[in-house]
């Protein structure tokens, strides 16, 4: 659905080099996370995707056609959600949909806008003018501009960001009945445990290198080798009292609990410990680590 | 399938119209207001200077200032579309939007050049339609003024694509109007015959792209211009082609929407 190979970018302004080789496959219907830090590079693989960046050398090909000689042709299977929510200040959400329609070639195409702002929750604001809605509001309605043409794949850069957290959860359950429906999704985000709940793989930029490329389960079984114990006492602890747990990184917190940090395999060992020295423990807690926590690890590596 | 020249022909239509929709949303800024003030040059210059000789017989002052102020009607209106349509997209932060269409540079380049030809031809039209309370209603050539009318905002809707993509903000694009455009317009015998300038100001109709533009226009209003009509069309359709063909050279570069 999605190649790109060997793709790098270097800025003409500052000669900085934004992407290095870089070499990614995304394949029809999947989910992606496209994670990294500030100035990572992804921001500018989506802008070249987009066709506002043009790419140094490489090629890219989008459902088949390449970017460089059909670029046209690859234009009707993306829909882009760009980060910065750049609106028209004269027109309504109707007019500016009916008019992001025609730019694809489609002419009449009021069933589907209408589906797609009771999906956004946006019919109620489709007279509003742009400039009028609000900054969630404004973050669906780039996604209904992204989305009239039926793109096959759909790229959010940060869809998200500065979004409150009840407006975010109902755009994830949107993601998931579109992804559900068999659009590829391609998502950025410095959400975490947004990319966490939402992806199947995870695809780790840093410093314009692919750093990570795994599907999300089997990165967070490379990298989480060990699992945070948190023990809860009633009374107040004393380091010294758990040095028989020193293989395991003992630590307090909050005064009443310790942490410990062990591999899968020796969780029945920390147990039998403590229970030998008969602690009587009010709670205990076994997390693995999540997304975020392996995110850093890699990014620290 | 290769890129080609057009290929998208209901994607073309929206961003005309879209280009057409948006001035008209504000007639009384981008219609009403050139109006208004060409019919106050023809009230003060023309009230003015009605009794002035031009050194055409049987043309009086009035008759000569007509398709003067149509053409400096469409000069600025055409102008002024397509670099203010490019600088709010930059200001707005949608001006990348017109990277992801599938949407031809020709057919992008079209849609925005004919949309200031559109507001062009209006305002010039309508500034026409305003003398007729002052000089009457009568036109030598009538489709010659139209086409003079089309080719002037032609050209001057190509230039404001140029400003417009290389600008990036309006402060810059109203220096562009007055140190260039307007200086040229007066120097471009909208009020005046340039011939009766004096030396070197009088030369400067032979490196002033809007001298033949106004003398065509002026052509088909009275029958009559300055210089030689022949080589005033020949230098008009001349600057229809080059400003077009720079106006593409630059939006195929990328200057102003994309990144390099």
């Amino acid at each position: 659905m999605l190649s790109i190979k060997d793709v790098s970018m270097t800025y003409k302004k500052g000669n900085k080099e934004a992407l290095k080789n870089i070499n990614l496959k995304i394949e029809e219907g999947e989910f992606t996370a496209l994670l990294g830090q500030n100035g990572a590079g992804k921001s500018t693989l989506i802008n070249i995707l987009a066709g506002n960046v043009k790419k140094t050398r490489g090629e890219v090909s989008i459902g088949g056609y390449s970017l460089d000689r059909n670029e046209l042709e690859t234009k009707k299977i993306i829909g882009i959600v760009p980060q910065e929510t750049g609106y028209d200040f004269v027109f309504t959400v109707d007019e500016a949909l009916k008019k992001q329609s025609g730019y694809f070639g489609i002419k009449d195409n009021k069933a589907y806008i209408d589906e797609v702002l009771e999906a956004l929750y946006l019919t109620e604001k489709r007279s509003a003018r742009i400039r009028d809605l609000s900054g969630g509001m404004r973050r669906r309605f780039l996604i209904a501009k992204a989305l009239v043409h039926k793109p096959k794949i759909l790229i959010l850069d940060e869809p998200t960001a500065g979004v409150d957290i009840e407006m975010r959860h109902t755009l994830y359950d949107f993601l998931v009945k579109l992804h559900e429906s068999g659009t590829t999704i391609i998502l950025t985000t410095h959400y975490i445990e947004e990319a966490e709940k939402l992806c199947k793989r995870i695809v780790i930029i840093d410093g314009g290198k692919i750093i990570a490329d795994e599907p999300k389960e089997e990165l967070m079984d490379a990298f989480s080798r060990e699992s945070i114990i948190e023990v809860s006492f009633e009374d107040e602890l004393n380091l010294a009292d758990f040095d028989f747990l020193s293989d395991y990184h003992p630590h307090i917190e909050d005064k009443t609990r310790l942490q410990l940090k062990a591999s899968k395999k020796d969780l029945s060992k920390v147990f039998r410990q403590l229970s030998e020295k008969n602690m009587e423990f009010t709670n205990l807690v076994v997390e693995r680590p999540k997304l975020e926590d392996v995110y850093l690890n890699i990014i620290k590596h | 399938m290769k890129n080609r020249i057009f290929y998208n022909r209901i994607g073309f239509l929206t961003l005309l119209n879209k280009e057409i929709h948006r001035f008209m949303k504000v007639p009384v800024q981008t219609v009403l207001a050139p109006l208004i003030a060409n019919i106050l040059y023809m009230l003060i210059f023309g009230g003015m200077l009605q009794t002035r000789e031009v050194g055409i017989e049987g043309i009086s002052y009035l008759n000569f200032l007509v398709p003067g102020l149509a053409t400096m009607g469409a000069i600025f209106a055409s102008f002024q579309n397509p670099a203010f349509s490019m600088i709010s997209q930059k200001f707005q932060n949608t001006i990348q939007d017109l990277n992801s269409y599938p949407i031809s540079i020709t057919e992008k380049i079209l849609a925005f050049v004919f949309g200031g030809m559109f507001r062009g031809v209006l305002v010039g039209l309508l500034t026409y339609a305003a003398t007729i309370f002052f000089v009457g209603y009568e036109v030598e050539y009538p489709l010659f003024f139209l086409l003079a009318l089309t080719a002037t905002s032609f050209v001057f809707a190509s230039l404001g694509l140029i400003v417009g993509l290389a600008l990036d903000n309006f402060e810059k694009m109203n220096f562009a109007l007055a140190i260039i455009i307007t200086p040229l317009t007066y120097l471009g015998g909208v009020f005046f015959e340039i011939s009766k300038l004096p030396g070197i100001l009088s030369a400067i109709k032979y490196i002033n792209p809007i001298y033949p533009l106004v003398n065509v226009s002026r052509y088909a209003y009275i029958g009559v211009c300055e210089g030689n009509i022949v080589i005033h069309v020949i230098l008009t359709m001349a600057l229809v082609i080059s400003a077009f063909l720079v106006a593409a050279h630059i939006f195929k570069k990328g200057v102003g929407i994309k990144t390099v």
